[in-house]
């Protein structure tokens, strides 16, 4: 099993994602991690898909699949080592009167997590990095009892020179100036 | 009273009192801008504005009132197969828009131009489920090529004319526009205007194919010592049967065509083999098996042409030409692939290609061919026994027509037998479903055929089951008066699934026997004249009479019951295990 990320640009209409999930679903391909968002480029959506499979060809074919839906841009597909890539999850962590404290430096130094807010019994806690780095961490803070915990899609940029907006065909103006 | 001299101030005055046009006026218009004459459709709630607003354009857009909607999408099919245009379906909300659902998925997968416009309920009401709601665009988004809800009038020239570009270039397929009542009701918040669509950035077609792809194609070619070409569906789509023409007779290579490729090329032409695939020719099969370098335009390997892909062509070097790049190494690896429009590819490698003649190549053919037709072909042409052979009825269809009508068959063994039998002698001039193989497409996909050919003879082939599916549709070719002429040849059976439950179920006859009414009398029922033939003696002159019969008619032929279809591929084999028997 090899992990796949996908970036897809879209044209930022309704529906689309249901386009997009039709040709996974058909190829029998499980989605991983799915996360979508809109790009510096105005009307444009990235979708960042990951996914683990067997085989190359299977993913180049529903790459090319991807490729027909008519408002989509563009479609690219990815080894791990040719992204720079992160996932971010939020703890809730119980911190009750008079029960083990959280070791904050510990925390900060050795996993480069974060306490984004402090409750009366519990704190929320931060941790962006690998899937592999979360789950590390996962592993270090649930012996402190976990009240709550979720984790975000995988997101992605590619290793090479240029923006992979650069590669889309020209439309509209920048949303971020 | 004297002409009051007008100032621009009472003019834009004037023009800012006059009404904009409503949505579904403003579909009128787009229609006709896009060079529509004829929409098929059925009435209903959601899209009684609409069928309000044709009412005041009744004399330029011509509207045919079929009987089930399904029929509006095979007639719209069977139109845009012929012409190469899009046909239009027009249909209301809920049940309209579901009974739509066959055609679209037949359109899909034989790449058919089709452009539905299904009413919807107001748009304050979607997603409450409002009296014949039906989540139209979430049913059809794995069946077309392209889809889009209109809420508001405005829209409605941008769209249509997207759909037409969409449905129209690239690799064909159906689209389908979700019209809210309130688009179809509101004005347009300004003055109408119509844009053809001429390109999209997010679809953007190849049509010129890659010059590098063009030479390492030629090389192969210039090489090959046993090529063979096969020609596809995208010839005909492209119009490139002049192009497949030159290329065939400067090359030398001989040509075979699958099922929806069938008339791209004469079927007298000295380069035409046969046809591939599960019922095709002995030759084109076997010699798959045999060249060293495969030209495949304008086709996509479906299974029911490559059989088993384990051993599909596997000595040869595959050059694969084609428009949809996802269609290249989705089921035969290619050696080179050349991504585009079949006429633009075929102009670009006419001149790199070598003049050749591979006699000996094509004497192999020839032998194949000479054995088919001897232990088959001339068997059931001239057959002698009690009951009439299907075969018969086609060859016979096929002289006193000289290979000129449009045949529009139906799904089962009639199809695989009018293919076979027909000799065709004029491009587009198979209309049959071919990717879904649907039952009752023959009728409905005939009168729309005939709409677009209105000068060609149309020949609609049923099977007794098949014409039961859409038999309703006698009523609209009776009241529209449309020439259509239709053959059932019936053989008390459902004959294909019989064949198989035969051949690879023991025997089992599970279902597949029907108790037919009286077709004849069902015809004229509706308004159709006809008759039922059931011996040799009368079958030739029953066949004029039809031909020659002023207005739509309907002749049953009444065929051999337990007649099986041969060359046939067993299903999952390989195309080198076919059978002759
Ligand atoms: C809508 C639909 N339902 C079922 C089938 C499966 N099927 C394929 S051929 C066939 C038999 C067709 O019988 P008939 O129309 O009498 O033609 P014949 O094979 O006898 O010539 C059936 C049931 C189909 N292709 N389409
Ligand atoms: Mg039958």
């Amino acid at each position: 099993m090899t992990t796949y990320t996908i970036s897809i640009f879209t044209n930022n209409t309704i529906g689309l994602l249901n386009r997009i999930t039709i040709v996974f679903t058909r190829r029998r391909i499980n989605i991983e991690s799915l996360t979508v968002c809109e790009t510096e480029r105005q009307g444009v959506s990235r979708f960042t898909i990951s996914l683990r499979h067997e085989s190359r060809e299977a993913i180049e074919k529903l790459v090319r699949q991807l490729r027909k839906i008519v408002d989509v841009l563009a479609v690219f597909g990815y080894l791990d080592d040719e992204i720079v890539y992160n996932e971010t999850a939020l703890f809730k962590v119980q911190t009750p009167l008079g029960g083990q404290t959280i070791d904050i430096d510990v925390i900060n130094k050795d996993h480069n997590a974060w306490v984004v807010h402090w409750g009366i019994d519990y704190v929320v806690i931060e941790k962006s990095g690998t899937g592999d780095e979360i789950m590390q961490f996962y592993q270090y803070i649930k012996g402190y009892g976990i009240l709550e915990f979720v984790r975000s899609g995988r997101i992605a940029v590619g290793k090479t020179e240029k923006g992979l907006v650069e590669y889309l065909p020209e439309i509209g103006g920048w949303a971020i100036a | 009273m004297a002409h009051q001299p007008q100032t621009a101030a009472n003019l834009l005055e004037e023009v800012l009192q006059r009404p904009t046009v409503t949505g579904a006026e403003a579909l009128m218009l787009s229609l006709l801008a896009e060079g529509v004459d004829t929409i098929f459709g059925y009435p209903g709630g959601a899209i009684m504005p609409t069928y309000d607003a044709l009412f005041g354009y009744m004399d330029r857009l011509h509207h045919i009132l079929v009987r089930h909607e399904q029929g509006a999408g095979h007639a719209a099919q069977g139109y845009a197969r012929v012409t190469g245009r899009a046909g239009v379906a027009l249909v209301t909300s809920g049940p309209g828009a579901t009974n739509l659902v066959t055609p679209i998925t037949d359109a899909l997968l034989d790449s058919t131009p089709m452009v539905c416009i299904v009413g919807q309920v107001y748009s304050r009401l979607l997603g409450t489920d409002a009296f014949q709601e039906a989540d139209v665009m979430g049913i059809t988004m794995p069946i077309t090529k392209w889809s889009y809800q209109l809420t508001s009038a405005d829209e409605v020239p941008e769209a249509i004319a997207k759909a037409f570009y969409i449905a129209q270039t690239g690799r064909p397929g159906p689209v389908l526009l979700d019209f809210t009542r309130t688009a179809q009701m509101e004005r347009m918040s300004k003055p109408f205007s119509y844009k053809k669509c001429e390109s999209m950035i997010s679809y953007r077609p190849r049509r010129v194919p890659k010059p590098e792809q063009v030479q390492v194609a030629a090389d192969i070619i210039n090489r090959a010592k046993r090529p063979f070409l096969l020609a596809g569906h995208g010839i005909l789509i492209a119009k490139a049967e002049e192009e497949l023409k030159a290329f065939a007779e400067k090359t030398g290579i001989p040509v075979a065509t699958t099922l929806l490729g069938m008339s791209a090329i004469d079927a007298d032409h000295p380069n035409y083999v046969g046809w591939l695939g599960m019922h095709g020719n002995y030759g084109p099969n076997v010699l798959t098996n045999e060249c060293d370098v495969l030209i495949a335009v304008g086709m996509r390997f479906d299974d029911r042409v490559t059989g088993d892909l384990n051993t599909y062509a596997k000595q040869a070097k595959v050059i694969h030409i084609e428009i949809d790049p996802a269609e290249i190494d989705k089921n035969v690896k290619t050696a080179a692939p050349i991504v585009g429009d079949a006429k633009e590819c075929l102009m670009a490698l006419l001149p790199l290609v070598k003049k050749a003649q591979h006699p000996e190549w094509r004497a192999e053919f020839d032998k194949y061919a000479a054995i088919e037709d001897e232990k088959i072909t001339q068997t059931t042409i001239h057959h002698t026994g009690h009951e009439i052979k299907m075969g018969e009825v086609v060859s016979m269809l096929s002289d006193k027509t000289k290979g000129e009508a449009i045949t529009v068959s139906d799904v089962g063994q009639h199809q695989m037998i009018a293919t076979r039998y027909y000799r065709f002698k004029r491009p587009n001039s198979i209309v049959t479903s071919g990717g879904a193989g649907t039952m009752g497409f023959a009728v409905p996909a005939a009168f729309g055929a005939q709409v677009g050919a209105p000068d060609r003879q149309v020949i609609a082939i049923c099977g007794d089951g098949g014409f039961q599916m859409t038999v309703q549709e006698l009523g609209t070719i009776a009241q529209s008066g449309l020439p259509v002429k239709i053959i059932i040849l019936n053989n008390n059976f459902l004959g294909m699934v019989r064949q198989w439950q035969q051949l690879f179920f023991d025997n089992r006859y599970s279902f597949v026997q029907m108790q037919n009414p009286d077709f004849v009398m069902v015809a004229k029922g509706f308004g159709v004249n006809g008759h039922k033939v059931s011996s040799r003696e009368e079958l030739s002159a029953s066949l004029d009479t039809m031909l020659n019969f002023d207005g739509p008619y309907l002749l049953e032929v009444v065929c051999e019951k337990e007649e099986n279809v041969f060359p046939m591929v067993p299903a999952g084999a390989s195309v080198s295990a076919i059978r002759l028997e």
